[in-house]
């Protein structure tokens, strides 16, 4: 039997991307999860911030929270977005405005094997540093941009993001209740598709550096990547002339398949019938077996979809949505309850797969010893990549950097501190939002908070004898 | 044997690579076939009756049933197809010398299946052990859910998004279509491209398990760490006073906005040209929560004039905002922007031809390149599959 991950022996062999140095230029969700899954397979990673310029997710509304949604001395630090999508980074604080910044930035674009951006277009060919200039600079470095719509096309230039690109690239106009509104869904959607192309593209591009020894240049643009994923729909119309419908959690041509309220707070169990058979033993599940014979075929099932609907919900609703959901499951029904933030954490399949693995902070950071994060959702057998340092400290490896990367003497590093080209100190206009959590519930941004959840994720730093 | 690949393709990134598609469905298959785009030679072994997916709709109109699915003409393209039984001995030793010659096998069926067939992953590397495989499945190869019936809607409330999407009034909603799919799709493709390039360092292949549920859940970078920084759950939207961030109406149709990109809160004010944003209580993301409400009613009586296409140029053009409109597939399929970026094809099925999203994204050099449309069922046997045992 094939052994994976974290119960692998065969540890101690280097993860694969060890000795390739990464130059991350960008902020927000995609290019910095794309980063971190590189740094998570042994890549050393430097993120690139200026000092007046923090990545979004150190404050604001895609920050998360801060760690017990206190602002402590840097609240800039603590933030939940930024640990998780920067973790195992170098922190380079580096003002790119400029011309002193970007030269630092050219030094290390000579020791680098990939640089990536979310810059929108104009910004690097403004600064000379396009692809044809790059290769100059370092003929084997490799670029990856991702920006909204690339950097190509009339809408190159379009700010985006893929809160506001979840209706512009289709999949809002086919989510929704129905008879109901276009539908967001999730949160940033297209942010991750998007991570996953920029990292699909570094390995790509890696591969045909080894194989041909030339370097290319990656342009991602989520726009597409979105589109591309409501492909049937879109491919219905082009080959049909179907518009779309928005048919909420049924689906196109299952029946019954929906999402029923089950005993407890904001409780639900989605249901899936995929032929007669799942059919038939639906209706004995939930003691309705005369059902099986009064709608015996999916059409039938599909014009009574109200019907069962209802007769689905009197039986869920009497029982918990994990006792539904197995009680379905062990009569082969695909079933799953619908989870909760909280119950991401606590699902038996999720902790047996380790998907959220712990992410340790040093007491100085007072963060707590550690927090579990989202790591990846692969298991691969030869090796076992991990999360292994939280996000940087803002300019934490500056003088690391300078002097060992990039072989700076004293002079020239002082040089750089005392004109704030190179800082630790942000210049932050931002403030920390004072709502607390209680509030947030109030106003409708929380469903709830638990006082005990550090008992509940067993990293209460008094249980495990490392108390503060 | 694998056959020749073409010979144009020497110089293509994965071009070197062959790939057995065993797998069924959306991921799997779509998962082979971004690889193929990269140039690798990939055949997708079909069992005689064929990929399930040939049965999902929607479906071309007009045409034979084996092969008008549409989704199946998507996720196979840059193909050649092959069927055997691989329930019988004579179909396991055909699959056991193609598999031999593979660097890549992607597979779906139901975990353990493989190995019962005789074609485990020790089986297998003991015959090939450069041999990367690569198991896609709902809940993957191992833990209490391992054997449990998956579907999109299940995989979806397992990951935890449901759970914030749609409204607090009514029930939790997935998004549309198959985005546990899609999303398992590219993400194996990415755990593909990383055991491809440590085999080139290290010689050696190895097992790759994707679950569905990881990868959709591996998206909820806010609210997954809501809980472990400060045991805060985030829920789904009130039906009032939080459209901001959603999708909004205005005269003929729909569009949704944001704070952030290049525009500072006076010049959105200045955007929707109502006074009263500009007050302060409205300057900050606290106050624009704490009066939501307000917010709403000014931005939707501000937009119930103006067209989807104005708001969205004026808006992304003038004032460099985070601007998004709801478009409709027709309303992309016809989209310039999209063209301009090379982004469709025209493969000739036995459907004829058919139009169908293509480029993920774009290289200077090494990227994808569109060779040829999906298969029909078993179009290649002939030309692959020799008799078992008459092989070396």
């Amino acid at each position: 039997m094939t052994v994976f991950g974290r119960e692998n022996l065969n540890t101690q062999k280097p993860l694969p991307l060890k000795g390739l140095r990464v130059i991350d230029s960008t902020y927000m969700f995609a290019g910095p999860y794309a980063g971190a899954i590189l740094a998570d397979l042994g890549a050393e990673v430097i993120k690139i911030e200026g000092p007046a310029r923090l990545d979004f997710t150190r404050g604001g509304a895609f920050s998360g929270l801060m760690a017990e949604n206190e602002a402590g001395k840097d609240p800039w630090n603590r933030t939940s977005t930024y640990n998780l999508l920067n973790r195992g980074k170098k922190s380079l604080v580096l003002d790119l405005s400029k011309p002193e910044g970007r030269e630092v930035l050219v030094d290390l674009m000579k020791v680098s094997d990939i640089f990536i951006d979310n810059f929108t277009p104009r910004v690097m060919r403004g600064w000379g540093l396009d692809f044809p200039n790059l290769k100059k600079i370092n003929s084997r470095l490799i670029l990856i941009t991702n920006t909204g719509y690339g950097h190509t096309g009339p809408y190159s230039a379009y700010p985006a993001q893929a809160t506001t690109q979840e209706a512009t690239h289709g999949l809002a106009a086919v989510t929704g209740y129905p008879g109901g509104e276009p539908s967001k869904a999730g949160q940033s959607y297209v942010d991750f598709i998007a991570a996953w192309a920029c990292m699909m593209g570094a390995m790509l591009a890696l591969r045909y550096r080894d194989r041909f020894d030339r370097s290319t240049w990656v342009d991602v643009g989520m726009y597409q990547l979105g589109c591309f994923n409501i492909g049937e729909y879109l491919m219905n119309w082009t080959a049909n002339g179907e518009p779309s419908q928005r048919i909420g959690n049924r689906h196109r041509q299952f029946a019954p398949q929906g999402t029923y309220r089950c005993a407890g707070d904001d409780a639900w169990c989605t249901v899936s019938v995929r032929d007669d058979d799942d059919w038939a033993a639906l209706t004995v599940a939930i003691g309705r077996p005369n059902l099986a014979t009064a709608y015996p075929t999916v059409e039938a099932r599909r014009t009574a979809h109200d019907e069962i609907d209802r007769a689905i919900t009197e039986w869920t609703k009497a029982r918990g949505k994990i006792e539904a959901m197995e009680t379905l499951q062990a009569a082969g029904i695909p079933a799953g309850a619908v989870l909760d933030g909280r119950d991401l954490h606590l699902d038996p399949q999720i902790r047996s797969r380790g998907l959220l693995e712990d992410m340790p902070f040093p007491p100085e950071r007072a963060m707590g010893s550690r927090r579990p994060v989202i790591g990846r959702p692969w298991k691969f057998s030869g090796m076992a990549p991990k999360v292994d340092q939280p996000g940087p400290v803002f300019g934490q490896h500056n003088t690391e950097i300078m002097r060992e990367t990039l072989g700076y003497d004293a002079v020239r590093i002082a040089e750089l501190e005392e004109q704030e080209i190179v800082t630790t100190r942000p210049r932050w206009k931002r403030t920390p939002s004072e709502m607390s959590l209680d509030e947030r519930v109030r106003v409708g941004r929380l469903a709830y908070w638990d006082r005990d959840y550090k008992a509940r994720l067993g990293i209460d730093d008094m249980s495990d004898g490392d108390p503060q | 044997m694998f056959p020749q690949h073409d010979a144009d393709f020497a110089l293509a990134t994965l071009g070197d690579l062959k790939i057995l598609d065993l797998s069924e469905g959306l991921a799997g298959p779509l998962c082979a076939r971004f690889l193929g785009d990269f140039g690798a030679n990939v055949i997708k072994v079909e069992l005689p009756e064929g990929d399930a997916a040939r049965r999902w709709e929607p479906f071309a109109k007009g045409v034979d049933a084996q092969e008008a699915s549409l989704i199946f003409q998507l996720a196979n393209v840059n193909k050649r197809g092959v069927t055997v039984d691989y329930r019988t001995a004579d179909g396991i030793a055909a699959l056991r010398v193609l598999i031999a010659d593979a660097d890549i096998v992607v597979e779906s069926c139901k975990p353990g299946m493989l190995a019962e067939l005789g074609l485990g992953y020790d089986v297998l590397r003991a015959d090939n052990p450069r041999l990367i495989l690569i198991s896609i499945t709902p809940f993957g190869q191992t833990g209490p859910y391992r054997d449990w019936q998956g579907e999109e809607i299940v995989t979806y409330a397992l990951s935890g998004i449901m759970s914030i999407s749609g409204l607090s009034t009514a029930e939790p909603l997935k998004h549309g279509g198959m985005q546990s799919q899609y999303e398992g799709a590219l993400s194996a493709a990415v755990a593909a491209s990383v055991a491809i390039f440590t085999r080139d360092l290290t010689g050696e292949g190895q097992h790759i398990d994707v679950s569905l549920q990881d990868v959709v859940a591996s998206t909820l970078v806010i609210q997954q760490p809501f809980y472990s920084w400060a045991g805060a759950v985030q829920g789904r939207r009130q039906p009032d006073g939080s459209a901001y961030g959603q999708v909004q109406p205005c005269k003929d149709g729909y569009f949704i906005w944001q704070t952030g990109g290049g525009a500072e809160w006076q010049d959105i004010a200045a955007f929707f040209d109502r006074e009263e944003l500009k007050e302060a209580r409205f300057e900050t993301l606290d106050g624009r929560q704490r009066h939501a409400g307000d917010l709403d009613r000014n931005v939707l009586e501000a937009t119930q004039d103006r067209t989807m296409l104005e708001l969205f140029r004026t808006a992304s053009e003038d004032y460099r905002m985070l601007f998004g409109i709801a478009q409709e597939p027709k309303d992309i399929a016809a989209c310039e922007h999209l063209r301009a970026r090379d982004f469709f094809e025209t493969a000739e099925t036995s459907a004829g031809p058919q139009t169908m999203p293509f480029r993920l994204f774009s290289m200077t050099e090494g990227g994808a390149v569109f060779r040829c449309a999906a298969p029909r069922l078993g179009e290649h046997n002939d030309l692959l599959l020799a008799p078992a045992g008459s092989q070396q």
